[in-house]
């Protein structure tokens, strides 16, 4: 095979920031107005030409175009290009990376630094160049690091791996966040696990700017004593800023907060017992259930597994081409955003009606065998049937809340799809990929960090919230009794045997909640898996490029790949084998054609729904 | 918002082409720069200033990373592709999302070619062609320039138009009857006439073609020709129909069409040959103006050759039965030969119907020196480039001892001609002085001394072939009076079918007579790239000429289906995969690149090679993909003729897919049965 074989050891081979407001004058050197280049040891005077020629042909180009340069391609290297007032940022791949990625890891870079640092200006003007240089490597180490190449593709965001956690452990940790947002100067949060996802109730672009933090301090040695209660050392925070478009997104969460008190009496008690009987013990039988019957099991596995059934849902209508979210039948989420009280109703009688009918099997165990994971919830909601009520509702709202995002993205983006039908967009999809953190304003926040050995809750509150001991207080215990139990949990879960490689490859990508499901194993550089790597970032590029294309199949003399896509998924597939008797011409007992079939088939059982 | 410029590295303009919206951008940003607003500077010179910083740039970038710009996309979707061939630079661009990437380096691929079929080995030296693009007489350069922006509109405009363009393959009228009938017409008839008569000065016809519009109705080549590639043949369509534009303007008042062929009638084409009766007298008499233009003028010693020779080529007289000079591949027994002179007399026979006779001028044996010669040195550089010694490096193949004695007798007998040939003779001692040395800087200077070889052999082959030799009354061409009857025989063979060819050439084949056994088959294009020749309904997409796709917004919308699915599917090749299906929006689309032997055995798929985003582009007309690939497969097929075939369809998507695949290996296998005649 003449391919080229490109291990991705190093995502990125150049990054700078270069500003060329301190490069005016004829005697002004090209390396005063370097910022930060990376790799650092890069000798100056080819930083400087690096620096130079890109920036003075950039300038060039933008002004014969009016219009800032994107991307910049030499014949190794691939460069996107930010350009702002006199700040110029040049990312470099190799040139195997699709522009669409490599546009989109700058964007995520600069929107981290600003998370983190608000706008470049002015942090260059606080800080030394030494310390915010420190910054962008740690910046760009995350963003390399250890993820695969497919992930890399996507961007996505690392989660749990939820096929091998027990989905109550994931509605657990939904419930320690929606506990916490009960503080009124809590915005939203998002509990993380040894550096991967276990819930979150922000956009996953937001999600993965908190996974930097996070990972950077992960990976430095850890407190012996992480349970250690002394308030300080378990917990820190940082001041972090928001764009006006992400606050607003964040505000605009109906996460009504008093609305436990009129939603209650609605409930009746004993479906609020088996709701709450649902343990470890008996999670089993409701597992079972989800891959033999994905259609009738959709709602429990809503209840248990936001991941699992958030790509169920989307993916059962795999020919959607329309911007539209998906058609509200009963137990999917309501659609529309605002106040939805009497649809609210209707759906959760369905909602539990359809939990009822199938938790019935092993749901009548006691309270008393869940005391160890549930135990702590009393202290939550004040224990009793009340608290019970409590969680209960607040899960709805978690539910409500996260489906709201989904259907808000979803037509947002959907409504961009519409308009853009006709340009060929080169950006990536993202929804701040857009914004443009130089210009905006950026709104301070804080970050708060409780971390439980290896996991970590991150929260996003008021700058305030720090000085407001009340209700740092109430947050920190109300929170620290199940973030114990889920690390104990968590931490118990075998890392899961990587199933058989299978006859087949496949990956799957939530656009919305922007996850990756795959059974391809994350080594890097599995040489019978480049095939496939390389066949979805060339579709994937497609995909992104022309809005219409919804289905394709490509072959090489070595693999056939099948990939499509919705407006909430993309889904890419090999089979392995059967291609040596195919000589390329057209022929309808040809293996490759018989790819989307067997795709709808084979991964059913992993959740993906391409029917 | 287009445009083309080709600039030296001291960013010299070496040829520029814009629209009319891009001239307007470059002036307006000039007005905006100059405050003063005393007069705009040349247009060359405005654009020159705009783009230098980014040619610089480009050779900083060359000399000190060896990388280099391919190409820039602003935010607002503007794409600028640059390409270097030796020391040009190309840059290419586009502001209107018209073009994508791959078009304008496609563009500057055929740009390239164009000039070396205009400029055969002279294209080699890029000293030598650096003033061959860039006269210094303002008057022909402004000529020169206005043929080549011509030639380079007509091929977008075919591109954008026409689906042989597309695909980049020559398509045949079907009609097998009149096919025969007329191949052996030029046969039996012209060719046999031509190449027997005394006024052919000398001259021998070799090929001979009808074109109607762009498509070939009948091909013949005489015996003893070498076949002439698709590459090739496809160019001299290009040239062909800038000369005698297809009036589709006549039955299609579409704007677009008269906008991009009007500047290109017959009145304003140029012919690079002088007249030779008043060349001397105009020579000397420019001689003052071009001293007083001393524009970016740059002298390499190691060129003062034959100076006098270099401005010969001035105001050529429009004079229609001139023939033009091309540089086409030739392939014998004993190697192939690329650029060799022929001179194409393109003879129109009714507006849109074409007689082309390409002929072997008699001079030609000169031009296979030149290359052979060329080839040893060019050999020789690379050897001592690659740090081998200078007397090990000699030894390689082609030994320097095994062409030093035809040099000489090359050289010898150039000294009879009148080809001035002594810088030549210099350059040549001083090369064998220098072989014989050794020492240190010994690699060093014969490396520049290959350098010079180089340089004066392209010399001699631009006094050879691009300026007229013949003497004042005996011009070397067939003679006017000896075209003028092949002319006519050609008109009154085709009298009464000229209307039918005329009609023919627009709905060649239909996609009516595929409907029935293709149900929800909306358009095909298949392709033999071994012969070079495409099959595919017609799209014709004018306001009175309704075809089957109906006519307006929908066939045009289809119609850029299909344009976008060939850019789409020329990509995945680049990356390797031979099969493509799509579903997009209503529609589904099908590839296939499949290989055959001659008998029609359908050959396992093999590996494709997986190129980078910015090589040359996948087609035949600039650079040959398909004999590329080809040779690549044939590795493991020795000894066996290989053939390779594509296949595009585009389907209603609510056909069932295996239905789809059934037709397209119906298709597939029908497709050449019926017209198996052999006409290249």
């Amino acid at each position: 095979m003449a391919e080229l074989v490109l291990p991705y050891s190093r995502r990125c081979n150049y990054f700078f920031l270069y500003d060329g407001s301190k490069v005016r004058g004829e005697s002004d050197q090209t390396r005063e107005g370097i910022c930060y280049f990376y790799p650092e040891e890069t000798p100056l005077d080819r930083q400087e030409l690096l620096c130079g020629q890109l920036a003075g042909a950039g300038r060039c180009v933008s002004e014969l175009s009016s219009s800032p340069v994107r991307i910049l391609n030499l014949h190794r290297n691939r460069f996107a290009i930010r350009m702002e007032d006199d700040l110029l940022w040049a990312l470099g791949c190799s040139v195997e990376v699709p522009t669409v990625s490599v546009c989109e890891l700058l964007d995520q870079l600069i929107n981290l630094f600003c998370f983190y640092n608000g706008s470049v200006r002015h942090s260059y003007q606080l800080n030394s160049q030494e310390t915010l240089a420190s910054r962008w490597a740690q910046y760009l180490s995350h963003l390399q690091s250890g993820s695969s190449e497919l992930q890399h593709i996507f961007s996505c965001l690392t989660t749990i791996d939820s096929t091998n956690v027990d989905p109550l452990l994931l509605l657990k940790a939904a419930l320690i966040l929606q506990a916490c947002q009960r503080c009124p100067l809590v915005l939203a949060g998002c509990i993380i696990f040894r550096g991967r996802v276990v819930s979150t109730q922000m956009s996953p672009q937001l999600t993965m700017k908190l996974m930097v933090h996070e990972s950077g301090t992960y990976t430095k040695p850890q407190r012996p004593n992480g349970q250690s209660s002394s308030f300080g050392s378990a917990v820190s925070s940082t001041a972090v800023f928001l764009t006006p478009s992400e606050l607003q997104y964040l505000q605009s969460t109906p996460v009504d907060k008093d609305f436990s008190s009129h939603s209650t009496p609605h409930k009746n008690t004993p479906l609020k017992k088996t709701r709450l009987s649902r343990t470890l013990s008996d999670t089993p039988s409701s597992t079972e259930s989800e891959p033999s019957d994905p259609g009738s099991s959709q709602s429990p596995q809503k209840l248990l597994s936001p991941h699992l059934s958030e790509s169920s849902v989307y993916s059962s209508d795999p020919s959607q081409s329309t911007p539209n979210p998906p058609p509200p039948q009963p137990p999917e989420p309501p659609l529309s955003n605002g106040k939805h009280s009497s649809v609210e109703e209707s759906l959760e009688e369905s909602y539990y009606h359809s939990f009822h009918s199938n938790g019935e099997g092993g749901s009548q165990i006691d309270n008393g065998g869940d005391s160890s994971a549930f135990g702590e919830n009393s202290h939550l909601n004040g224990g009793g049937v009340d608290g019970a009520c409590g969680e209960e509702f607040n899960f709805r709202v978690a539910e409500e809340s996260h489906d709201n995002k989904v259907s808000e993205e979803v037509s947002g983006r959907g409504c961009g799809r519409v308009q853009g039908h006709e340009v060929e967009r080169p950006d990536p999809p993202r929804s701040d990929a857009f914004e443009h953190p130089g210009e905006s304003p950026l709104i301070p926040m804080t970050l708060y960090l409780h971390r439980v050995k290896g996991l970590v809750l991150a929260l996003l509150v008021e700058p305030h919230f720090l000085s407001d001991k009340a209700s740092m207080e109430e947050v920190y215990h109300s929170s620290l009794a199940s973030l114990n139990g889920l690390e104990a949990h968590l931490r118990s879960v075998s890392p899961g045997v990587p199933g058989a490689p299978g006859p087949y490859i496949f990956a799957h990508f939530d656009c919305i909640q922007s996850t990756l499901t795959s059974n391809l194993s994350g080594r890097p550089g599995g040489a019978p898996e480049r095939p496939f790597v390389r066949a979805t970032s060339l579709l994937h590029s497609h995909f992104c490029n022309t809005e219409t294309l919804q289905e394709a199949i490509i072959r090489s003399a070595g693999a056939a790949v099948y990939g499509t896509r919705s407006v909430a998924q993309e889904t890419y597939f090999q089979q392995h084998g059967g291609l040596l008797r195919n000589s390329g011409i057209p022929n309808h007992q040809d293996s490759a054609f018989s790819l989307p079939g067997k795709a709808r088939h084979r991964l059913l059982k992993h959740g993906v729904n391409l029917l | 918002m287009k445009c083309l410029l080709i600039s030296s590295q001291s960013a010299e303009v070496l040829f520029h082409w814009t629209d009319p919206e891009f001239y307007q951008n470059v002036q307006a940003q000039y007005v905006s720069s100059q405050e003063d607003g005393h007069g705009l500077p040349a247009f060359e010179d405005s654009i020159s200033t705009l783009f230098a910083p980014i040619i610089i740039s480009c050779i900083t970038m060359v000399d000190r990373l060896g990388d280099s710009y391919t190409s820039f996309t602003t935010e607002n979707n503007h794409i600028y592709v640059l390409h270097q061939f030796d020391e040009c630079l190309y840059i290419a661009v586009n502001g209107d999302g018209e073009e994508g990437e791959g078009d304008l380096r496609r563009k500057i691929y055929v740009m390239k070619k164009m000039i070396e079929v205009m400029f055969g080995m002279v294209t080699l030296s890029s000293n030598l062609l650096k003033r061959e693009l860039r006269p210094q007489d303002t008057e022909q350069r402004a000529r020169l320039w206005e043929h080549l922006q011509s030639l380079l509109e007509t091929y977008s405009h075919l591109r954008e138009n026409d689906q042989s363009f597309l695909v980049e393959a020559v398509e045949r009228l079907i009609h097998p009857t009149l096919c025969e009938q007329c191949i052996e017409f030029l046969e039996r008839r012209l060719v046999q006439q031509l190449n027997s008569s005394v006024e052919r000065a000398g001259e021998e016809v070799l090929h001979a073609f009808i074109l109607v519009h762009t498509k070939l109705l009948a091909f013949y080549s005489s015996r003893n020709a070498s076949t002439l590639s698709t590459s090739d043949l496809l160019a001299l369509i290009i040239m062909s129909q800038n000369m005698y534009p297809s009036n589709t303007d006549q039955d299609d008042p579409n704007p677009e069409d008269i906008e991009s062929t009007s500047g290109s009638g017959p009145e304003s084409f140029y012919t690079p040959e002088p007249s030779p009766t008043d060349m001397d007298s105009r020579s000397s008499a420019d001689m003052p103006v071009r001293e007083s233009t001393p524009l970016f003028e740059f002298v390499d010693p190691d060129v003062q050759m034959a100076e006098d020779s270099l401005h010969t080529l001035e105001v050529p007289p429009p004079d229609p039965s001139t023939p033009r000079r091309v540089f086409l591949e030739v392939s014998l027994k004993d190697g192939l030969f690329p650029m060799m002179p022929h001179s194409m007399y393109c003879l129109p026979l009714w507006p849109g119907i074409t007689l082309v006779l390409l002929t072997k001028i008699p001079t030609s044996a000169v031009a296979m020196s030149v290359y052979t010669f060329l080839e040893a040195f060019a050999k020789l550089e690379k050897r001592l480039n690659e740090g081998q010694e200078g007397p090990a490096a000699t030894r390689g193949q082609p030994t320097i001892h095994d062409i030093r004695s035809k040099l000489d007798k090359f050289i010898k007998a150039l000294g009879a001609s009148e080809i001035q040939s002594a810088q030549l003779q210099n350059v040549w001692t001083d090369f064998k002085n220098r072989i014989g040395r050794g020492g240190p800087g010994f690699n060093r200077e014969l490396i520049h001394s290959c350098k010079n070889m180089k340089t004066q052999l392209c010399g001699v082959y631009r006094q050879c072939f691009l300026i007229e030799s013949g003497t004042a009354d005996s011009p070397r061409r067939l003679s006017p009076g000896l075209q003028e009857r092949a002319q006519t025989m050609v008109q009154d063979k085709l009298m009464d079918w000229k209307d039918f060819l005329l009609v023919k050439s627009k709905r060649n084949i239909t996609m009516v007579s595929y409907l029935e056994d293709f149900p929800g088959l909306i358009h095909f294009i298949c392709v033999d790239r071994s012969t070079g020749q495409m099959i595919a309904p017609s799209l014709n997409i004018t306001e009175r000429n309704v075809s089957e796709l109906g006519k307006g917004p929908l066939a045009q919308f289809i119609k850029s289906k299909v344009w976008s699915l060939v850019s789409t599917t020329r990509r995945y090749l680049q990356k390797g995969y031979s099969t493509v299906t799509l579903r997009d929006g209503d529609f589904y689309f099908c590839y296939f690149l499949w290989f055959e032997n001659e008998t029609g055995y359908k050959l396992e798929a093999g590996d494709i090679p997986v190129l980078p985003d910015d090589s040359a582009p996948i087609g035949m007309l600039a650079w040959d993909y398909y004999r590329k690939l080809l040779r690549y497969y044939s590795k493991n097929h020795q000894g066996e003729v290989v053939k390779c075939y594509e296949l595009l369809t585009v389907h209603l998507g609510v056909i069932p897919t295996e239905v789809i695949l059934q037709h397209c290996r119906q298709l597939a296998s029908k497709l050449w049965e019926p017209s198996r005649n052999p006409l290249l």
